[in-house]
């Protein structure tokens, strides 16, 4: 038996956590020197915790990650062999099809009845790049008109890793620079930040969505998650530069744009009002956005000097929105073509036509349709209702953000993640067609949670809730192309990592918070997940009545709704408490010397 | 001792979260072995078994592996009546496809049970070694790719093989493991390669007094030897009453087949084959002789290569004589020295020499040296740099096992992972050793690992991109050659750290 040995090791040990601040404070060394891990996935680095340093652990973590996506893409997508329109994954390819075989002004115009382009422009130039490659290694895969609905098996892999790569390229080193960032800021050591990394990208909504149902949100989510590490590091413009890059990539990115506004406002105005600073924004978002645009004005330009139209039919149909314009602009003009193009980009991608809400979602409106029926009403009134019902909801988290300074008077980035979660919550139960997959924007920044102060602590519960409500209310979506099992076992797995109900019940007595609030969160979110495993009982064995095929879903949108609601109750609440407004308040009264 | 993080059934379940997500995965012909033999038990009677041809695969494994298989189809049939059908061929319903593949899993709990056992009988400072080595194993990238993709019950098999290697450590124990080390034997007879190990670590220690090696415990034998009866009796005894015994052991040991399996096992002959195909192109220019007729033989190429161009052929003799020289060399310094962990590696050694010399060696067979290598690869340094050209030969050995392009991703990252992961904490546990390490053999060793890099990049995807689908047989000749050397190259090492001790 080797006894303990005195042997050198190869390399020297690297100090723990070698990069945070060298005067911890206490909560921190409370954190990083507890005896036991407190939940599996703590338990999973626990070795890493001393001497090992962040860049041999963050490979090992990216290389487990992409496994579970990889392993979790085995599975069906959305669509499969499911005629006559097939789904999302249709959708994507088909954009992948049009955008290598049409010229650039016929893409926003290409039969609209099969999965007409509706997202903006770089996910066209996105879908062109994918599509260019992978005509490299078969043509037929994007064949004009014939590849329709193809579900050649290679055709699966590549457009898996389509989404694998672009996830790398852009959403991952994003969120590995941004939990760095956050996580220094709070005081959190490097070891407590790599473990909200991996629950971070372990986060089973994305991968259900993303790899598993299909789609590129994570491209999205990667230029926004950019854009507020840039906030972080105090580089405004770059923060504009990829927020315009997320709004160009899906409009649903505008969840988050009066965050973003609201921030690189104070920015400008605190702690004293910088005019070059604000115009220099603006700038770089004005010339981010034509760039973003320069390609499609281009081509059209060029396409309509060489006689290719939009519409090679040879109509000449009205403008779809603003149908006034056409009567101040002359439609033979070089410029027209352009302005048609616009101004078809913006009916595409903002569908104002639609009802209030598709389908089924978990958001207040479609829980209010079934005690009233809101589709009777006309459609003017509910689109104003729902924006007011917005701007109630987002004003206050924004307000809180822009007025809030730290303690060096400087807009508080602490507060970023918090603000970007309310808001994105506010627009997910209130705003104009909702749908459920958009339940992805308010659980990015509310997950980033976790690598904040406390964030694998008291806060572990709330983000998780979060998570597993939001897994729970796409289950409807996912059923639908027998995706039951990776959506049972990435929730599950991910519930247990971070010790969530149904696995475990150690995230609701943490430290940091009263015995009272523990209790209350304990219980009610008791008992949503008990409904939750009850609605899954009833829906796996209970045939629902005849009369009412959707009672099931109904239900899960009503449970769902009231869940996130409380979700961004929560979210504003720890706002509140987290800027200090109402400690500030009552500190202003006493004169207290720290103020 | 506080329990060290993370356990093995923190491991297990994560594991199993991602064996469920391989569910729809690649599965080779083994996955159609199964249900056909689940159907054979199931439907016919216990003398039918081994007579049974209407598929192609017959049953060949020893008959504790066909109660097995019985009593998993009284489950089977719950999950999908027609499973269970004999003329049902390459049935694949989805329900059987989550049975047999969750029957992976669950039976794989034997394996973390015997790997916690030996994590428990691990006291002191080697514990958290232990704790590293067993989840080393349990994580293997060997068991995933075979067990979960391709398709095998190696997990529990590999499982009752450590419970009777922990077993042996106990001398109150040394009789159950030499019993389940026999019940091993009745379930899969590829384990005979390890019984003169077992055979003479039992012999000397527990036939055998410990004082003198000719006073014989002569209840000891008794013991023994009426258990090992008793459990061949209950495996083959049914079968022996109608004298179908020679019918199920020319099942069990097919003569007829070739050398070498399909696709090279990286052992001596894979090197032997190579280096005579390096003569064909030399062999005018230096002189020697090439037979015409083996260079023409139909079987060149991707199948069975038995008869060599320039090189003397090898008959199966020699392979015996050869596996029986090299096994018998620690023996005798086991039977001279009889500890546990000279008994581990001597086991180790046995697998090693009928790996590396065997005739008709199938590259999964690497497994039956890796994993008790596993046991004792942190004892110190030395013995963990001998074991570290055997962790990336025998595991990049197993990649054309896995050949479709959705699984590349997961062989390759998680046999990457896996490497990285253990390499480099296995480096930071094993102790320095108490002897002189063996310098130059470190630094050869690090060489090895660095060329595989490459190698992999080229034979998995340049070689594609340059010559297409032809010359298919060069990276499957550069893979299983390149692990040959890995291997050949450990075992030496192994000998000589083993012989030093």
């Amino acid at each position: 038996m080797a006894g303990p040995s005195p042997h050198k090791p190869r390399r020297k040990a690297k100090r723990a956590g070698g990069n945070g601040p060298s005067n911890l404070p206490v909560i921190m060394e409370r954190e990083a020197l507890v005896r036991v891990p407190s939940f599996p996935l703590a338990a999973f680095l626990w070795p890493a915790r001393s001497s090992v340093s962040q860049w041999e652990l963050l490979p090992l973590i990216l290389m487990v990650v992409g496994l579970f996506r990889w392993a979790a893409g085995l599975w069906g997508y959305s669509g499969f062999k499911k005629p006559p329109l097939f789904g999302d994954y249709e959708a994507q390819r088909h954009w992948m099809e049009i955008t290598t075989h049409l010229p650039i002004s016929q893409w926003y115009f290409h039969d609209l009845e099969w999965w007409g382009l509706d997202y903006p422009p770089l996910t066209a130039y996105h879908s062109w790049i994918c599509g260019k490659i992978g005509s490299l290694i078969d043509p037929a895969w994007f064949a004009l008109y014939d590849s329709r609905g193809s579900h050649d098996p290679t055709l699966k892999i590549f457009m898996r890793a389509t989404v694998l790569v672009s996830e790398y390229l852009i959403y991952i080193p994003a969120a590995v620079i941004f939990v760095r960032r956050f996580s220094r800021l709070s005081d959190v050591p490097a070891w407590t930040s790599s473990v909200a990394l991996v629950a971070i990208l372990m986060q089973p909504a994305t991968i259900l969505i993303d790899h598993v149902h299909f789609q590129y949100n994570t491209v999205m989510l990667g230029f926004v998650l950019a854009s507020m590490s840039s906030m972080l590091a105090g580089r405004n413009l770059w923060a504009s530069f990829f927020f315009v890059l997320a709004l160009g990539f899906k409009q649903m990115a505008l969840y988050y744009a009066f965050s973003v506004f609201a921030y690189l406002l104070a920015v400008c105005v605190f702690p004293r009002i910088n005019i070059p600073r604000f115009i220099g924004i603006a700038l770089v978002t004005v010339v981010s956005f034509a760039i973003l645009l320069l390609p499609v004005v281009a081509g059209t330009l060029s396409e309509a000097s060489r006689g290719i139209t939009a519409h090679p039919d040879g109509a000449y149909p009205p403008l779809p929105l603003f149908s006034d314009l056409a009567k101040h602009l002359n439609t033979e003009a070089f410029y027209y073509p352009v302005v048609e193009q616009l101004v078809q980009i913006i009916h595409r991608v903002f569908p104002f036509a639609r009802g209030l809400f598709e389908d089924k979602v978990a958001n207040f409106w479609c829980a209010m349709n079934v005690v009233i029926k809101l589709r009777e009403y006309p459609a003017e009134l509910l689109q104003k209702g729902a924006l007011v019902a917005t701007l109630a909801a987002i004003v206050p988290p924004n307000l809180i953000l822009f007025l809030r300074p730290n303690k060096h008077l400087q807009p508080n980035k602490l507060l970023l993640p918090l603000a970007f979660a309310t808001t994105a919550w506010g627009f997910f139960l209130f705003s104009y067609q909702v749908h459920e997959k958009s339940v992805l924007l308010p659980l990015m920044p509310m997950t980033l949670l976790l690598a904040g102060k406390q964030g694998l602590g008291n806060k572990r519960a709330w983000v998780g809730f979060a998570n597993i409500l939001g897994c729970w209310t796409m289950y409807p979506l996912l059923q639908r192309v027998d995706l039951r099992v990776p959506y049972t076992v990435l929730t599950l797995l991910w519930a247990y990592l971070l010790g969530l109900p149904p696995t475990s019940l150690n995230a609701y007595f943490q430290d940091g918070s009263s015995i009272w609030s523990q209790w209350a969160t304990a219980f009610i979110h008791g008992f949503f997940y008990l409904t939750m495993a009850f609605w899954h009982v009833l829906d796996m064995f209970v045939v629902a009545p005849k009369d009412k095929p959707d009672l099931w879903v109904v239900a899960n949108v009503g449970v769902g709704a009231v869940g996130f609601s409380l979700c961004y109750l929560w979210c504003l609440g720890s706002l509140v408490i987290e800027s200090e407004i109402l400690t500030s308040w009552t500190g202003k009264k006493m004169k207290t010397k720290t103020q | 001792m506080a329990e060290i993080y993370p356990s093995l059934v923190q491991c297990a379940i994560v594991a199993a979260a991602f064996k469920i997500l391989l569910f729809p995965a690649y599965k080779s012909t083994d996955f159609e072995v199964h249900r056909n033999w689940l159907a054979i038990t199931h439907s016919l009677p216990l003398w039918d078994w081994y007579y049974e041809n209407t598929s192609e695969w017959t049953l060949d494994y020893p008959p504790f592996f066909a109660y097995f298989e019985w009593i998993m189809s009284q489950v089977a049939k719950l999950a999908d009546p027609a499973m269970i059908w004999v003329h049902n061929l390459e049935y694949d319903s989805w329900q059987t496809v989550y049975f047999q593949r969750w029957t992976v899993i669950v039976t794989e709990l034997v394996l973390v049970y015997a790997l916690q056992m030996f994590v428990d009988s691990t006291h002191g400072v080697s514990k958290r070694a232990a704790q590293a080595a067993a989840v080393s194993i349990l994580l293997s990238p060997g068991l995933l790719i075979i067990d979960h993709i391709h398709f095998q019950y190696n997990g529990v098999l590999y499982g009752i093989l450590i419970a009777s290697l922990v077993l042996a450590k106990k001398k109150s124990s040394l009789l159950a493991s030499g019993l389940v080390f026999a019940a091993l034997l009745c379930m899969k007879h590829i384990y005979l390669y390890l019984a003169p190990a077992y055979f003479v670590y039992l012999l000397r220690v527990y036939c055998l007094s410990p004082k003198s090696i000719f006073r014989i415990q002569f209840f000891n034998c008794v013991k023994l030897g009426g258990g090992i009866a008793a459990i061949f009796a209950a495996a083959f005894g049914p079968f022996a009453l109608r004298n179908q015994i020679p019918q199920i052991f020319s099942r069990l040991f097919p003569f007829s087949r070739g050398l070498c399996h399909a696709y090279w096992a990286p052992n001596v002959w894979a090197m032997y084959s190579f280096i005579d195909r390096v003569l064909i192109s030399l062999a005018p220019r230096i002189g020697l002789p090439i037979k015409a007729d083996a260079l023409n033989s139909v079987t060149r190429g991707l199948v069975g290569d038995t008869s060599f161009a320039v090189l003397p052929d090898i008959t199966p003799r020699m392979c015996f004589v050869l596996t029986l020289l090299f096994q018998a060399i620690p023996l005798i310094k086991l039977f001279m020295r009889p500890t546990w962990e000279g008994f581990i590696g001597a086991v180790t050694l046995c697998g090693y020499a009928s790996f590396l010399f065997g005739w008709h060696v199938h590259e999964k067979a690497i497994l039956l040296v890796i994993i008790p290598f596993s046991l004792i690869a942190l004892k110190d340094r030395r013995y963990l740099g001998a074991f570290r050209p055997l962790a990336v030969a025998g595991h990049v050995s197993l990649f054309p096992l896995i050949f479709t392009p959705a699984e590349f991703p997961i062989k390759t990252i998680y046999t990457i992972f896996w490497l990285v992961l253990f390499l480099m904490a296995f480096d930071r546990l094993a102790p320095a050793p108490t002897r002189q390490r063996l310098f130059l053999f470190d630094r050869l060793s690090t060489a090895y690992i660095t060329v595989g890099i490459p190698l992999i990049f080229y034979c998995s995807l340049m070689h594609g991109i340059i010559f297409g689908k032809s010359y298919e047989f060069l990276p499957l000749m550069f893979t299983s050659s390149y692990s040959a050397i890995g291997v050949v190259g450990s075992w030496l090492g192994f000998m000589v750290v083993y012989f030093t001790e």
